[in-house]
């Protein structure tokens, strides 16, 4: 039978999985993509300087991602010499929005998978912010009012954590979490303007002074980002990790591992970066080439040509199309489905073994879970690869805030050329994001983003492999095939951003 | 119109989603007097959005995210908080814009697809069905962001899904409830809530333009801390640079927003203090025309194009 879960909530945007369901066990999913606005369509035609704003409005959840792709594009397309400072700036609000995005999506919009919400109600402590809730959800289940404590309650049917102490715990902790990531928010806005929605990113830099009482500001933040990381935020996944073991064996994606690695070392074009990138097929990780990204649309709703190399890339919406069942294309890398996304990066560093900081991490956490790097491919191998991306870039984050130099530039000085092409890559929060931009008469004549979730949520490519969700989605045995908490758990674990995904 | 006391449970409805903390006495004790329970509740959905005008109501700082959502919460639904999923989910949504559960005041971020309304479906219908049933029921609705305001990004000049704004939609379709806009790309949180803040203590605020005057009563430029470098004529002349933003692009002469005084994430910043030329993202002409980039290029910089 067919079952739809859409729309899932606690994700970024429209999605619905169409699951068939047989003897208990998924036997086939279909990832929709039910929002789209056209960016690349009324991109052309406008000043390339326009691309960092607009494509930030792809995605409210992560735009400084998507700031800092359009900036490295457009730096390709200037040929622009970036100054330190303006690497480093990038690099700040980049790296403080990842830590943003890692906190809401383990507590806001993963939590509630696995912890008992109605715990709450056997609290017997003082803390005054779990009293307030105690009694609130008490009144509201006494006032008769249909959907008491929504938007928490109603919930689906299903196994949650059983230990009133951890489901407290974890209660608390989503609370402050929220205080949290407003935290990180604020330190990347201190050189990125504002947050959601920077105006002070550009191709080259920023325009924010490296002054001294702003370093120590961004320093004194992250630093309060860093200790909730590790006195809560780990602990509390290898917390959950223990509750449901199974799911260290449960959503693993069938296809590679794509990164592009993430926040470069120096100022230098193609420099090093903190996390390497690459790309991981059979067991081994090779060089990225861009020229290897195609992008199917058998199965989205485009009339445009099928197969396109991301700079030939095209865009004519055919909302009816038959067959067609979601506005996400089908990525494909030399013609291989991959999965993106934290465990993609961690993944392809370890296996170089360049971050000695992530193969010490990886290496601790695998022993005390008795786990395999190659469960990272998981559910909860995605939740544990972002909780250490978190503590390698929190302090990569500190020790960059003291390398400014007051007195430097912050940005190149931009000139836009007759024309140019660039790509500009990167990984976002949800993984590896690919902007392109080619310049005609100084106007942009095709922009093409390739946008970690256009991986993950992909719909089937034309010879009808699945994309890296379905993939993983496929296969999994279900107790209640109308509800599914177990392929929600699995579709979580890849943070889907629909908006991203089909822009 | 409606009246007072439909204000006032409209406020404590949105304060209660959004959040409302250091009230002033009298409003704190007009909230008090609601019967929580009795509280008509807030159905936000999404359509042709980014989930960046959510993203920013979860960074108001007072009152706490606690406080939020725990006894100032009505918000009954909301795609990136509720637990429920799916059919379960549909039927909540479904139970409210039928009119079966109750009072309550639909919050939409996004624009709407009026040409394509395959763009944007949740749960098998066009985004537009929502609005269409909400319209019977809902006691009125605010516009949360430009893109519901006045179109936004979604609506820019060659889209092809024919992008409206939700007032653009209930005005052809004649629609007449109450409807408040609160622009932004995205709205600043104290926008939203200080709105409710009015409703309560005085009434409906003066709207201009549909938003409220308080906020979006005076250009950026009026009252921006560098309007004494503009009198000067001392002007950034490249990005990066201090001084008065104008020759740079600054659309603060043209937009209407409070931020120079309220400045923004915790009143940490905001974009002309970063250096960063307004872009006008709370203009109803924000982003729209392909010919009005966002940035002028200097003397120099038009030269070497030349």
């Amino acid at each position: 039978m067919k079952i739809d879960l859409g729309p899932i909530t606690r994700i970024e945007g429209h999605l619905n999985v169409r699951t068939t369901v047989d003897n208990g066990r998924i036997t086939d999913a279909q990832c929709m993509g039910e929002m789209f606005r056209g960016f690349e369509v009324f991109l052309q035609g406008r000043s390339p300087m326009d691309a960092q704003q607009i494509t930030q409005r792809i995605c409210g959840v992560c735009p400084y991602a998507h700031a800092i792709a359009s900036s490295y594009a457009q730096e390709n397309a200037y040929q622009l010499n970036v100054p330190p400072n303006g690497r480093i700036l990038h690099n700040l609000v980049q790296g403080a929005n990842h830590l943003y995005d890692y906190l809401l999506h383990f507590y806001q919009l993963s939590a509630l998978d696995f912890v008992d919400i109605t715990a709450i109600l056997k609290y017997q402590g003082k803390d005054t912010e779990l009293l307030k809730i105690k009694n609130w959800v008490q009144a509201e289940l006494a006032a008769g009012k249909p959907f008491p404590a929504a938007p928490f309650l109603p919930r689906l049917s299903g196994n949650y954590i059983s230990d009133t102490a951890l489901n407290i715990g974890a209660i608390k902790h989503y609370l402050e979490a929220m205080a949290l990531q407003q935290k990180a928010n604020r330190a990347a806005a201190i050189f990125g303007g504002k947050f959601p929605h920077s105006t002070a990113i550009f191709p080259g830099g920023c325009t924010q002074s490296p002054r001294i009482d702003l370093i120590t500001t961004y320093i004194s933040l992250i630093q309060e980002v860093k200790d909730f990381i590790h006195n809560k935020y780990i602990p509390d996944i290898v917390a959950v990790a223990g509750c449901f073991k199974e799911y260290w064996n449960i959503g693993a994606s069938k296809g590679g591992f794509l990164s592009f690695g993430l926040l470069p070392l120096t100022s230098a074009r193609n420099s090093e970066r903190l996390f390497a990138p690459g790309v991981l097929l059979d067991g081994k990780v090779a060089k990225v080439d861009f020229g290897s990204i195609t992008q199917d649309i058998k199965h989205a709703k485009y009339s445009s040509a099928s197969g396109l190399k991301v700079r030939d890339s095209a865009l004519t919406p055919a909302p009816n199309k038959t067959g067609a069942y979601s506005w996400t294309k089908a990525p494909r890398y030399n013609g291989r489905m991959v999965e993106v996304g934290p465990a993609a990066r961690v993944m392809v560093d370890y296996l170089q073994g360049h971050n000695p900081t992530v193969k010490k991490l990886v290496e601790s956490f695998a022993a005390k879970a008795k786990i395999n790097a190659g469960q990272l491919n998981s559910v909860l191998g995605r939740h544990l690869s972002r909780a250490i991306c978190a503590a390698v870039i929190a302090d990569f984050l500190l020790a960059q805030a003291e390398q400014l130099d007051p007195k430097g530039p912050t940005m190149a000085e931009i000139r836009i050329p007759a024309s140019g092409e660039g790509y500009g890559a990167t990984d976002a929060s949800r993984g590896a994001l690919l902007h392109y931009l080619r310049i005609e008469k100084h106007k942009i004549a095709r922009y093409e983003c390739v946008v970690p979730t256009t991986w993950n949520a992909s719909p089937k490519d034309d010879l009808g492999n699945p994309g890296a969700m379905e993939s993983a989605l496929i296969g999994t045995k279900v107790k209640i095939a109308e509800e599914q908490i177990e392929a929600l758990r699995i579709v979580h674990s890849f943070d889907p951003c629909i908006a991203c995904s089909v822009h | 119109m409606i009246d007072r006391r439909q204000f006032i449970k409209m406020a404590a409805t949105l304060s209660a989603a959004f959040g409302v903390s250091n009230l002033p006495a009298e409003v704190a004790a007009a909230l008090k007097k609601i019967n929580p329970a009795a509280l008509p509740k807030l159905i936000y959905l999404q359509g042709l959005s980014c989930t960046g005008c959510s993203i920013s109501l979860l960074q108001a700082q007072s009152p706490s995210p606690a406080t939020l959502i725990t006894e100032y919460s009505q918000l009954a639904f909301h795609a990136d908080l509720s637990a429920v999923s799916g059919k379960k989910a549909l039927a909540l949504i479904e139970s409210f814009i039928s009119g079966q559960a109750g009072p309550y005041f639909l919050a939409v971020e996004g624009a709407i697809p009026y040409k394509m309304p395959e763009a944007c479906v949740i749960g098998g219908h066009p985004f537009h069905w929502y609005l269409d049933q909400a319209a019977k029921t809902m006691a009125g609705a605010v516009a949360v962001g430009t893109c519901a305001s006045h179109g936004g990004i979604p609506a820019a000049e060659g889209n092809p899904t024919g992008a409206i704004s939700l007032r653009e939609y209930y005005a052809k379709t004649k629609v007449t409830k109450p409807l408040i806009s609160i622009p932004g790309c995205p709205p600043h949180p104290d926008w939203v809530w200080h709105t409710i803040v009015h409703l309560v203590k005085i009434g409906m605020p003066e709207l201009v333009n549909g938003a409220p005057q308080l906020f979006f009563g005076h250009k950026v430029h009026d009252s921006c801390p560098r309007y004494h470098d503009f009198q000067q004529e001392i002007f950034a002349k490249k990005l990066g640079d201090k001084g008065c933003l104008f020759k740079l692009g600054c659309l603060g002469p043209d937009t209407a927003a409070d931020c120079p005084t309220r400045w923004w994430n915790g009143g940490q910043t905001w974009c002309i203090d970063a250096n960063a030329p307004c872009i006008g993202c709370a203009s109803p002409i924000f982003a729209r025309k392909k010919n009005f980039p966002f940035y002028r290029l200097t003397d120099g910089q038009k030269k070497a194009i030349a």
